[in-house]
């Protein structure tokens, strides 16, 4: 084995944890903004996910829609579903113990899991698009987690910026430190979960976009996701994006050079390890704070 | 989708017909009730990742076994009802399922059964509980190495078969087609973790070291991971010239996809069921990409020769295609259906009449000593290969001595077998045509 530094084959070790770092951050932000704000974990965001990539695959393979619309209508579908999950679901038990709310959420992931596999059968389905990659010397670069990364930074930085500097975004920034206080000011509670239900739903749509460049659609593949997002969430400090997304890239890493210079399930133990022991020194997660 | 509505209409079919037939046993003469319907519990994962692995093709081929014999009147006037599980790709429930079957629908005995993962606790459990079952699809040696299980079968090949049918095919072609001795060769070796994956990996690695092949790297991961990039930077990095993947779905397609992003290249790549045997599954996904694949199972029936098997086998091969195809609107047959197909009718024509004329009934005693007398010669069964199980006291109790894998390679969407030689329909395409995505 090389020099680490002189490897190749260790920077694209490095490159590939970063992309993939990419794909869990994405992942990570819609579910961190809904617990932020209306203080619910979506359990079943994973399973929104599918579902957008299923509307990706048959508006594409199916009725022949281009690409980046039927990529646009996934993302405006799962925004429709994340509001719907909100107001019918989450709305009814948005006071009750946490633990019903994440009971039911995990109800709607078998719902979710049960009704795909009876719409859309179990088969494997898979939009056969490959971008193919950017060779630079020894190392290759897939196009796709290229994307996929540069789609994820564009994403927290929009999301920041609307956050910031939008009257919306404001309120929702608001209602989410305090939301007792802020009815007194005018602000409608209701109104502004509802709109962030939609902006997660959308998150998970454009998460939808990317995963199904890369994966192949079935009704289990948010199995494969779903753990992994919840885990980097409450890594970064389940609420906070920005702990979300270094958390991501930090996961990554473990689970790419783990399996670089062990065994792949090792890079998973690794990373796994690690959670561990963030859980015992700082409980809140990396950027959480203790209240 | 098809083919899960079969077999869901199937089960519902079956407690229907259990069902209604209740009061009418009620009303029928002593004679009439001897030939009760032989009641099994039919184990396949109709939900969850293995559904379209295999184990739903698998479920269909013995569904149609199921059909044929009781319209030629069932086994010793015996119709077979069976009670079909969904194990939804999960060990408890297929577990749970196994428990439910036998203490709750006391069914007669325990057939199917896909992942390795699931059929090496449930041996164990049914055969603890002196209850008799018939596996079909899972390859894990393990589920009989060392064991010396007394009420569980198995005809199917086994695991370290696959892992030395891979190697000795190579062993064979080296020289003839990649100009090379078997000890320069450079095997690399991955797998998924479970029974199924680890037990194909370790008959590979034992077989061509055993043949003198440097094996550069043998590693393991979980089915379920959403990223191998590492895997294969560590496969670019030990230049192997033949890759021996054993996974199920989606992590092959996931390790053919990233493989071609990271510019991934071999001589050969050989495959060990599950995903790879999905041949059209396979090309939807990956297109050209997919040419020249090999994979190493149990062949598909309809591949064979008829005149090289037993006579009346060939029609019954070009039965079980026309109905899977008509069941599921498919054009591939996969070999998954054979493996279920095959298995439950060596069952049905076999061992079970035998049970009943010899030992008196199907009771798992009687179950146990016909399946013991089983002696079926090479070419006797649909796949071709013979039947005759390890005694009590041999370290593979149970399993079938007879089995034997071929090695397939995909051409243009076709299936062709390739090894073993004597019964090969093509001569291996080794290695990869210049211009192939993955040659190297």
């Amino acid at each position: 084995m090389d020099f680490p530094l002189t490897d190749p084959f260790f920077w694209e070790t490095v490159i590939q944890g970063l992309l993939f770092g990419g794909v869990l951050a994405l992942l990570s932000l819609g579910l961190n903004i809904i617990f932020g704000v209306i203080d619910v974990v979506w359990i079943c965001y994973a399973e929104l996910i599918m579902l957008g990539m299923y509307t990706i695959y048959f508006l594409y393979s199916d009725y022949g829609v281009p690409l980046p619309l039927a990529m646009l209508a996934g993302i405006l579908v799962v925004a429709l579903l994340g509001a719907a999950l909100h107001y019918f679901i989450i709305r009814p038990i948005l006071h009750t113990e946490p633990i019903n709310q994440l009971l039911v959420t995990g109800g709607v992931l078998f719902f979710l899991q049960g009704f795909a596999t009876l719409a859309f059968s179990v088969e494997f389905r898979n939009l056969g698009v490959s971008f193919g990659s950017i060779e630079a010397g020894d190392m290759y670069i897939p196009t796709t987690r290229l994307l996929a990364f540069i789609v994820s930074l564009v994403a927290v930085v929009g999301l920041w910026l609307f956050l910031k500097r939008t009257y919306l975004g404001t309120a929702i920034r608001a209602i989410s430190q305090d939301r007792d206080v802020m009815p007194l000011m005018g602000v409608s509670p209701g109104k502004i979960y509802l709109v962030t239900s939609a902006l997660g739903g959308g998150l998970a749509g454009l998460g939808a976009c990317l995963l199904v460049l890369l994966y192949d659609i079935h009704p289990a593949i948010g199995l494969t996701f779903g753990p992994i997002t919840f885990m980097v969430c409450v890594m970064g400090g389940l609420g906070n994006m920005i702990g979300g997304f270094i958390a991501a890239f930090i996961f990554a890493e473990f689970i790419a050079l783990g399996g670089f210079y062990a065994e792949i399930e090792w890079g998973y133990v690794i990373a796994f390890a690690f959670f561990i022991v963030m859980m015992f020194i700082r409980p809140q997660g990396i950027l959480g704070s203790k209240s | 989708m098809k083919s899960t509505k079969v077999a869901r209409r199937a089960a519902v079919s079956a407690l229907g017909a259990a069902a209604l037939a209740l009061p009418l046993l009620s009303l029928m003469p002593a004679t009439a009730q001897a030939a009760d319907p032989i009641r099994i519990g039919v184990i396949y994962d109709f939900t969850g990742p293995f559904a379209a692995g295999g184990s739903t093709a698998a479920a269909v081929g013995n569904e149609i076994a199921v059909e044929l014999i009781n319209e030629q009147g069932g086994v010793e006037g015996h119709k077979i009802e069976t009670i079909v599980a969904d194990a939804q790709s999960k060990a408890e429930v297929a577990i749970n399922e196994a428990t439910r079957l036998l203490d709750q629908e006391n069914v007669d005995l325990i057939m199917g059964v896909f992942s390795s993962a699931h059929c090496v606790p449930m041996a164990q459990k049914v055969d603890a509980q002196q209850k008799f079952m018939w596996a079909n699809v899972c390859v894990s040696s393990a589920v009989f190495k060392d064991k010396n299980l007394k009420y569980v079968f198995r005809g199917q090949v086994h695991s370290d078969q696959f892992g030395w049918a891979s190697c000795t095919f190579l062993q064979e072609y080296a020289e003839k087609k990649l100009g090379m001795k078997p000890s320069d060769l450079k095997v690399a070796i991955i797998y998924e973790d479970g029974p199924y994956g680890s037990g194909v990996a370790s008959g590979n690695e034992e077989t061509c070291k055993g043949y003198g092949m440097d094996v550069t790297l043998k590693e393991g991961y979980s089915a379920t991971a959403p990223d191998l990039s590492s895997l294969i930077t560590k496969l670019r990095r030990a230049r192997a010239d033949v890759i021996l993947h054993t996974g199920y779905n989606p992590d092959i397609t996931l390790f053919l996809r990233q493989a071609k992003e990271q510019g991934l290249k071999w001589k050969a790549l050989i495959g060990h069921g599950a995903g790879y045997g999905q041949i059209d599954k396979l090309t939807e996904a990956f297109g050209e990409d997919a040419n020249y694949i090999y994979n190493t199972d149990p062949v598909a029936a309809q591949l064979l020769d008829p005149s090289t098997l037993a006579p009346g086998l060939g029609d019954l091969t070009a039965e079980m295609v026309k109905r899977y195809k008509e069941k599921t609107g498919a054009n591939e047959v996969p070999p998954h259906t054979s493996m279920g197909f095959n298995q439950a009718w060596i069952f049905f024509s076999d061992v079970l009449p035998r049970a009943i004329k010899e030992y008196g009934g199907y009771d798992p005693e009687s179950l146990r000593k016909a399946a013991l007398d089983t002696d079926i010669p090479v070419g006797g069964t649909v796949q071709g290969y013979g039947v005759k199980f390890n005694p009590p006291g041999h370290k593979m109790a149970g399993q079938n001595e007879r089995s034997s894998p071929v090695v397939m390679q995909y051409v243009d969407g076709a299936t062709k077998i390739v090894w073993p030689t004597a019964i090969q329909t093509m001569d291996p395409v080794l290695p990869l045509p210049d211009g192939h995505t993955y040659a190297r």
